[in-house]
């Protein structure tokens, strides 16, 4: 039982990485706290949504079930679209707002303020598009594997863990050895002096909107096969997402990972031991021993 | 002009004043010392649940009530929310600006989780009835009863925003102006900069809870779907559109943009078919997200503007541009 | 090394600037320095020099004037592209990154080279800077004072530039680190560098420089070569003219 408990913990500290790995790169560049990522999850979501939909459309045979998966090609190409959508959606809010905002050089918290904002336009403008009721990738029913000490797992699932896992080792080669990597790590711990060294700042935090909005859709593709598709999964997601960039020490990449797994698996167990509707208080408490313990984090340094 | 007309207009001005209260107590935090709180519902809820909790009769499904007075029940709950917000703020003020927006972002959540959860506490998701109306002997007056009820709200935002601005011109508001206005200030009083933002933080969350009391004692029943995120972005707008720093406007942004907000449903009940409602409540929720990210882009002051202590988050990027 | 140039390698010309355009700090400036010279800009403690060369730099709004980069007007050129151009700027404190390895502070420099030319050019400042080279992955934050104002260099010359401007580079430095550094932006300017110095150590300054100027209240005060400047009297009024703390002597 225990056992099973930790797969189911780990698959959802999977999720729960990824988005807060775009938590923490925006943290770190942008230098604010965006309210409005989990809003980006859903999106990302809705929007390989809508993209399978079409693509199954065009082509039925696209959306034939890949075996042992539940869903057909049309959805890993449907993800390709969708992560670039996102990302775009996040560079149309940045532009509008968020761009805007850096340029009159305010402080930090009107940036929060304005992702708050915006959080709201955008969970709500998909509640009005596609209502709250909970929207399917597949309804093909899959059958869980046996993996050994009475767990279980869906290969969903288990494609979910593996994808989740490469996609960090990805980030983390292109953060220490790429030459986007030394320019994001630069920015983030000194614009000015990045600038001066060559760097295009602007560049680089239209890089960072990119890549954070396309990890975060990927969270939210994960999610949305795994559990469902909700307006409000990605702001559900939130706390999770903010308490394990701020456990792995923000702005860094592995540090966010760990800590996702951590606050996945500490929930996975407190749904054992203390009841499914605590589960949301899991990452409150994490956040709080955190803020109390060790405000920069596992792998922070300290501020 | 018809009894039927002005009961409502009573009705509508009581609600909106209660929610004037909440601007009141967020005035402190976010326009008077820029400590930014996402998680004002939570607070809020903090207080109508203490004080439902004192004042109720005695029920024997869940814990009290203990049948207290009403004004038992609002200092109660205001008590209880400035301790939470003191705890919070113990934890948080000292670190990145951000963390404390996304502590308070958590305490909302877990207020949320409480008041849902604990049944024999909170009654659950069906909430708590039975919270007694001020002047409830006179409810059979609609008239007389709103008056009376509003009468007694708009002495209790008089009341707090006397109080508050009583306090702002004390040397204790003076020296909260330097530290959010000067840096240098803020570091040099070192550890009582802290205390002083502690201070207005958990002021700030008792007015919330204060609020949430007066206006759970005047609808009489609440539920957690009460003191949804959806509360906390309501009552930052107000703030917004009257003007941060300003406790005056931080009133008339709550009238306004609560008669803006009864008006679209009231329309949206009117004219949406029932089955497409949700959807234009979805809409009605887009169009304040848009008005606080517009507000903050075109107009950063607010509709009034801010008086005398105008914030230093705001004016540190206008400074080549201020005008307003 | 650099593009050969015709006039000057830097010039000025009516340079205003400041954080706030009614508070300027530099209150005009007509500065032409030569390619191969050494200019030390000197002055009293906010006479503007630093100001004038961020402004140079590009961190430091420019409200009038004009900046030419070997006879091109990169007067609004973006400060992120003038590194490109052959213009090096080493502020004078957080001039490296300190949560990067040395490897990669040089490396972050190189990126902007062209592919082909990277590695050259890392190889040429670790043979400039062999204390750099004997520990590449040393976070750059455990470097000293001294340690840490050469990496600042090396990050700046390692793109191969045609000017390098430097804020202070001895500040904060024993008089034998600082000495060294001097003897290094010597060495560097001996290449063919023109360089632009910043300095209050005016003595060790001067030694090394050609010419030097001294800016008081945003303005050019005086200029003359850098050898008859150091028995200048003129030098130690403006240092020592109720300044008793001034490091002339030093």
């Amino acid at each position: 039982m225990i056992v099973q408990t930790l797969v189911d913990g780990l698959i959802a500290g999977t999720m729960i990485g990824l988005g807060a790995i775009g938590i923490t790169l925006t943290y770190s560049i942008l230098r604010f706290a965006n309210f409005a990522h989990g809003e980006l999850i859903s999106w990302g979501a809705y929007a390989a949504l809508v993209a399978s939909t079409a693509l199954g459309t065009i082509a039925a045979p696209l959306s034939q079930p890949i075996e042992p998966f539940s869903f057909g090609w049309s959805l890993p190409l449907a993800l390709l679209i969708a992560m670039l959508a996102t990302g775009l959606l996040a560079l149309f809010v940045d532009t509008l707002l968020f761009g805007r905002l850096r340029a009159r050089g305010g402080a930090v918290i009107i940036l929060v303020m304005a992702g708050f904002g915006a959080a709201l336009t955008m969970r709500s403008l998909l509640e009005f598009l596609f209502t709250t009721k909970p929207a399917y990738f597949t309804d093909t029913l899959q059958i869980a594997m046996k993996l050994g000490l009475g767990a279980r797992a869906t290969p969903d699932q288990i494609l979910s863990l593996a994808v989740g896992a490469a996609v960090v080792m990805g980030v983390h080669v292109l953060l220490t050895r790429t030459a986007m990597g030394r320019a994001m790590r630069a920015v983030s711990e000194n614009p000015q002096l990045a600038s001066i060294a060559g760097i295009d700042v602007r560049r680089v935090i239209r890089f960072v909107w990119l890549l954070g909005a396309a990890l975060a859709c990927l969270a939210g593709v994960m999610a949305g096969l795994i559990v469902q598709i909700r307006p409000h999964m990605g702001h559900d997601l939130l706390l999770p997402l903010f308490a394990a960039a701020i456990l792995g020490g923000i702005g860094s990449v592995p540090g966010a990972m760990i800590a996702g797994l951590i606050v996945g698996l500490a929930e996975a167990l407190s749904v054992q031991f203390i009841g499914a509707e605590w589960r949301a208080a899991t990452a409150f408490a994490i956040l709080v021993a955190v803020l109390l313990l060790r405000p920069q984090g596992l792998f922070g340094r300290p501020a | 002009m018809s009894i039927e007309l002005v009961s409502y207009i009573a009705f509508f001005l009581t609600v909106a004043l209660t929610y004037g209260i909440m601007c009141l107590g967020l005035n402190v935090q976010w326009g008077q010392t820029g400590l930014f709180n996402v998680g004002v519902a939570g607070f809020v809820a903090i207080g109508a649940y203490v004080s439902a909790i004192m004042t109720t009769p005695d029920d024997p499904n869940r814990f009290g009530g203990f049948d207290l007075p009403i004004i038992a029940g609002w200092i109660g709950g205001a008590l209880a929310a400035a301790i939470v917000s003191f705890l919070v703020g113990l934890l948080t003020v000292r670190l990145r600006a951000d963390y404390l927006a996304i502590a308070t972002f958590g305490v909302a959540v877990v207020v949320q989780l409480c008041a849902l959860n604990i049944e024999s506490v909170t009654g659950g998701p069906f909430g708590m009835g039975f919270i007694p109306r001020p002047f409830a002997s006179l409810a059979g007056n609609a008239l007389v009863f709103g008056l009376l009820n509003l009468g007694v709200t708009a002495l209790t935002v008089l009341g707090v925003y006397l109080a508050l601005e009583r306090l702002l011109r004390s040397p204790w508001g003076r020296v909260l102006r330097a530290i959010r206005e000067d840096e240098q200030a803020a570091l040099a009083l070192g550890k009582n900069a802290f205390h002083f933002r502690l201070q207005a933080f958990a002021i700030g969350g008792g007015i919330m809870g204060l609020a949430g009391a007066v206006q759970a004692h005047f609808i009489g029943f609440i539920a957690p779907e009460n003191y949804v995120p959806m509360l906390t972005f309501q009552v930052w707008a107000m703030l917004i559109v009257g003007g941060s720093g300003n406790n005056l406007g931080a009133i008339l942004g709550a009238v306004l943009v609560w008669a803006i907000w009864a008006a679209s449903a009231a329309g949206i009940s009117a004219f949406v078919p029932p089955e497409q409602q949700a959807r234009a409540a979805a809409l009605q929720i887009v169009l304040i997200g848009l008005a606080i990210c517009m507000m903050l882009l075109v107009r950063p002051r607010g509709l009034l503007g801010e008086v005398r202590t105008v914030s230093r988050h705001i004016t540190s990027r206008d400074k080549t541009s201020s005008s307003s | 090394m650099g593009p050969a140039v015709t006039g000057p390698a830097l010039a000025t010309q009516g340079l205003v600037a400041g954080y706030e355009r009614d508070l300027p700090i530099v209150r005009g400036i007509d500065l032409a320095v030569q390619p191969g010279e050494l200019v030390v800009v000197l002055g009293p403690n906010g006479a503007g020099k630093s100001t004038f060369v961020k402004a140079i730099a590009g961190v430091v709004p420019m409200h009038e004037g004009r900046v030419f980069l070997g006879g091109a007007d990169i007067t609004s050129v973006p400060a992120h592209e003038k590194l490109g151009r052959g213009l090096a700027f080493v502020p004078q404190t957080e001039n490296i990154f300190a949560t990067l390895t040395i490897a990669e502070n040089l490396q972050l420099a190189a990126d902007i080279l062209p592919r082909p030319a990277r590695a050259e050019r890392i190889r040429a400042m670790y043979a400039m800077f062999p204390d750099l080279a004997s520990r590449p992955g040393l976070r750059a934050g455990q470097l000293s004072g001294g340690q840490r104002q050469m990496l600042a260099v090396a990050r700046a010359l390692a793109v191969g530039p045609s000017v390098l401007i430097l804020d202070e580079p001895s500040a904060g430095l024993s008089p034998r680190i600082a000495g060294e550094v001097f003897a290094t932006l010597r060495a560097i300017n001996k290449t063919g560098v023109t360089i632009i110095l910043v300095e209050q150590n005016v003595k060790a300054a001067l030694s090394i420089a050609h010419r030097g100027i001294i800016l008081v209240e945003g303005r050019i005060r005086h200029e003359g070569e850098a050898a008859k400047l150091a028995g200048d009297p003129l030098l130690g009024e403006l240092f020592l003219g109720g300044h008793k703390t001034a490091r002339v002597a030093s």
